[in-house]
C-alpha cells in the first residue's frame, strides 16, 4: 500500500476513490474489513453468509462512493452499508444457523494454539461462540457493536436505526441469555 | 439508592452511558453489595464470550482481492450500477443491437398504434398500455415483441426478438446463474440500503424514491444510483422506455401500479370498518379477532388496520403485548421491516423480558423470508 494512503483518513480515501483511485479503495477495505465481517457475521451467525454479505458491502460501498459526502464521518457510513448487507444476506439464506466452511468461506482459527491445555479453552470459546450464534440476530448485532466494537449507545442506535434505549435493553437480554447459555449466574 | 435500582441501571453503568450523578449512585451501592457487584462481574463475563470467530489470515489475504474482481466484474466505475451479462461477448452485441432494437420496438409500436387505424386492433398494445407502467419494461417488450407484422415488416423487430433488448438486461441480469458467491440481494434492504430503488424504480422520474437515510444529501444529479438515472448506460433503459418510443406507458395522472396501490390503502380501512360492523351484527366478533381471520386469509394489510384498531381499544397490558408483536409481524410480513423494528423497539421499551417477543424474534427471520405463510404469533 502506498505510504500517502496509509496515513489518510477515511473521509480523504473515500474522496480519492470515487474519483477513481483504486489503491484508495483497497485501502479502505484494508482497513475497515474486519470490523465489516464481525458485523455481517453478528448478523448472519455463520462464517459462509458473513462472508458474502462482507464482500458484497464493499462491492455496495464502492458503487455508492459518488454519493458519500467526505463532510461526513466514514464509519457509520460503512457501517450502515454492512448492517443492511448483513440483513440483507440472513434474509436471503438459513438465517443463523452455523454452517460448515466450505470454498472462498473462512474457517475459524485458533488465534494462539498451544498445547494440550489449549483444548480446553478452545472448547470453552465454542461454547461462546454456539451461545452468541443462537442469539436471535437483532440481540447479537447489537451485543457485537458493543462488545466486540466498542461502539457507544448512541453509535450503535445510529447504525441499528433504533432508539438508544432500545439499545440497552437489547444488550441486557443479550447478556442475560449469553450468561444463561455460558451458565451464568445472573 | 438499592438494590432493584442499580440493576436496572447496571448495564450502561457497565458501558460507560450513565451520567455522572448515577454513575456515583451505583458506585456506593456496588461498594457495600457483593451480589449486585457479582452481577456486574457477569455482565464483563457475557461481553467476553461476545467474541467473533476470526477466519484467519489465508481468508484475509485472498479477501481484497476477492472484492477488487467484483468490483472490475460489477461496475465500470464508482457509482455506476449496471447490470449486463458477464460475458464480454455479449456486452459488445449489447453496445451496437440495441439501439436497432429500440427503432424496431418503435416502429411496432406505430405501426399498430396509429398508422393503421382501418385494421382491427391487435390485443397487444392496449394491454402494454394499460399495465406498461408499473410492470417492468422488459415485460413491455415481450408483449410488443411477438406481433406476426413486426417480423415481416423489419428485420430489426426480428433482431429485438432474438438479441437482449435494454429493457431485458436487468431481468436477463437476474436469471443468469450466478457464479457461486457472488450472490445479490435479491429484496431490497431497510433504509440505507441503496439497493432499494433498482426494484421500486418507477416509470416515471417524478416517482423516484427519496434518497436513504444515510445517503448524503448532497447528491449530485448527475450521478447515477440506480439503473436508469442520468448517463444513459445500458441499463438506463431498463427503467424507462428508449428514447423517442411512443407513450405506452400508463395514462395521464398517477401511475396505474401507485394509483392501485394507493386506492387498496385507502379501501382497507373502510372494508375493516365494513366488516367489524357486519361482525357486530353478527357476534360479539371483536377487530382483534378479525384481525386474525383476516391474516389468515393473508389479507395482511386489512389485518394490519384491524390490528391497529384492536390495540386501541385494549388497555389490558399482557394481551396487548401479544397484540404489538402481531402488529410487528403483521408489518413483517408486508414487506415494512423498518415500521415492525419501531414497534418491536416500543414493545421492548414497555414491556421488559417480553416472552411474545422472545419467540417472535426467534421465528422473525423465517417470516421476513416467508411473507406469505399464516401468522406464528397467534
Amino acid at each position: 500500500m502506498r505510504a500517502d494512503l496509509e496515513e489518510a483518513k477515511d473521509e480523504r480515501l473515500a474522496a480519492l476513490a470515487a474519483g477513481g483511485d483504486r489503491g484508495a479503495f483497497e485501502a479502505l477495505v484494508t482497513r475497515h474489513r474486519q470490523a465489516v465481517y464481525r458485523l455481517c457475521w453478528s448478523a448472519t451467525g455463520n462464517a459462509d453468509d458473513a462472508d458474502d454479505a462482507a464482500q458484497e458491502t464493499f462491492v455496495r460501498v464502492y458503487r455508492s462512493l459518488p454519493s458519500y459526502d467526505p463532510g461526513r464521518p466514514f464509519g457509520p457510513w460503512l457501517r450502515k452499508i454492512a448492517w443492511n448487507c448483513g440483513l440483507t444476506v440472513r434474509r436471503d439464506g438459513n438465517a443463523g444457523v452455523p454452517r460448515v466452511a466450505e470454498g472462498d468461506a473462512p474457517e475459524a482459527v485458533d488465534p494462539a494454539p498451544g498445547p494440550e491445555e489449549a483444548a480446553a479453552g478452545n472448547e470453552e470459546r465454542r461454547r461462546m461462540e454456539d451461545a452468541l450464534a443462537a442469539l436471535p440476530a437483532e440481540l447479537r448485532m447489537v451485543m457485537v457493536l458493543r462488545a466486540v466494537e466498542g461502539l457507544s449507545y448512541a453509535e450503535i442506535a445510529l447504525t441499528a436505526g433504533i432508539p438508544a434505549g432500545t439499545v440497552m435493553s437489547r444488550l441486557s437480554r443479550a447478556r442475560t441469555r449469553l450468561l444463561a447459555a455460558l451458565g451464568g449466574s445472573s | 439508592m438499592d438494590c432493584r435500582e442499580t440493576r436496572s441501571l447496571l448495564n450502561a453503568f457497565h458501558d460507560g452511558e450513565l451520567p455522572a450523578a448515577d454513575r456515583a449512585r451505583v458506585e456506593e451501592h456496588l461498594r457495600g453489595c457483593p451480589k449486585c457487584g457479582a452481577l456486574l462481574a457477569d455482565l464483563a463475563r457475557a461481553d467476553r464470550a461476545a467474541g467473533v470467530p476470526d477466519p484467519g489470515p489465508a481468508y484475509w489475504d485472498r479477501f481484497n482481492a476477492r472484492v477488487m474482481d467484483r468490483v472490475e466484474r460489477e461496475a465500470d466505475g464508482p457509482g455506476v450500477k449496471v447490470l449486463r451479462p458477464k460475458g464480454g461477448w455479449m456486452r459488445e452485441q449489447l453496445r451496437y443491437l440495441l439501439p436497432a432494437a429500440a427503432a424496431a420496438l418503435v416502429l411496432v409500436i406505430v405501426y399498430y398504434g396509429g398508422i393503421r387505424p382501418g385494421v382491427p386492433t391487435p390485443a397487444v398494445p392496449p394491454a402494454a398500455g394499460e399495465r406498461a407502467a408499473p410492470d417492468s419494461a422488459g415485460e413491455r417488450t415481450a408483449k410488443a415483441e411477438p406481433g406476426p407484422l413486426a417480423a415481416k415488416k423489419s428485420g430489426g423487430a426480428t433482431a429485438a426478438r432474438r438479441l437482449p433488448s435494454p429493457v431485458l438486461t436487468e431481468e436477463r441480469s437476474a436469471a443468469v446463474p450466478r457464479v457461486e458467491r457472488d450472490r445479490l440481494p435479491a429484496r431490497p434492504s431497510p433504509a440505507g440500503n441503496e439497493e432499494a430503488p433498482r426494484e421500486r424504480a418507477p416509470a416515471a422520474p417524478a416517482a423516484a424514491p427519496s434518497p436513504p437515510p444515510m445517503m448524503s444529501s448532497k447528491r449530485s444529479p448527475d450521478r447515477q444510483e440506480w439503473p436508469g438515472a442520468g448517463t444513459g448506460k445500458v441499463a438506463a433503459g431498463s427503467v424507462a422506455p428508449p428514447a423517442g418510443s411512443p407513450p405506452v406507458a400508463a395514462p395521464e395522472g398517477t401511475p396505474p401500479g401507485m394509483h392501485a396501490e394507493r386506492m387498496k390503502m385507502a379501501g382497507a380501512a373502510d372494508r375493516v370498518a365494513e366488516q367489524q360492523a357486519a361482525g357486530k351484527a353478527k357476534s360479539a366478533s371483536s377487530p382483534c379477532d378479525l384481525a386474525r381471520t383476516l391474516a389468515e386469509r393473508e389479507q395482511m394489510r386489512d389485518a394490519e388496520a384491524a390490528q391497529r384498531a384492536c390495540l386501541a381499544g385494549d388497555r389490558n397490558a399482557p394481551s396487548r403485548e401479544k397484540g404489538l408483536v402481531f402488529l410487528a409481524e403483521l408489518l413483517d410480513r408486508q414487506g415494512r421491516f423498518s415500521e415492525a423494528d419501531a414497534v418491536i423497539a416500543e414493545i421492548e421499551k414497555k414491556y421488559t423480558q417480553s416472552r411474545s417477543l422472545d419467540l417472535y424474534l426467534q421465528q422473525r427471520p423465517m417470516v421476513q423470508k416467508q411473507p406469505k405463510a399464516v401468522p406464528v404469533t397467534r
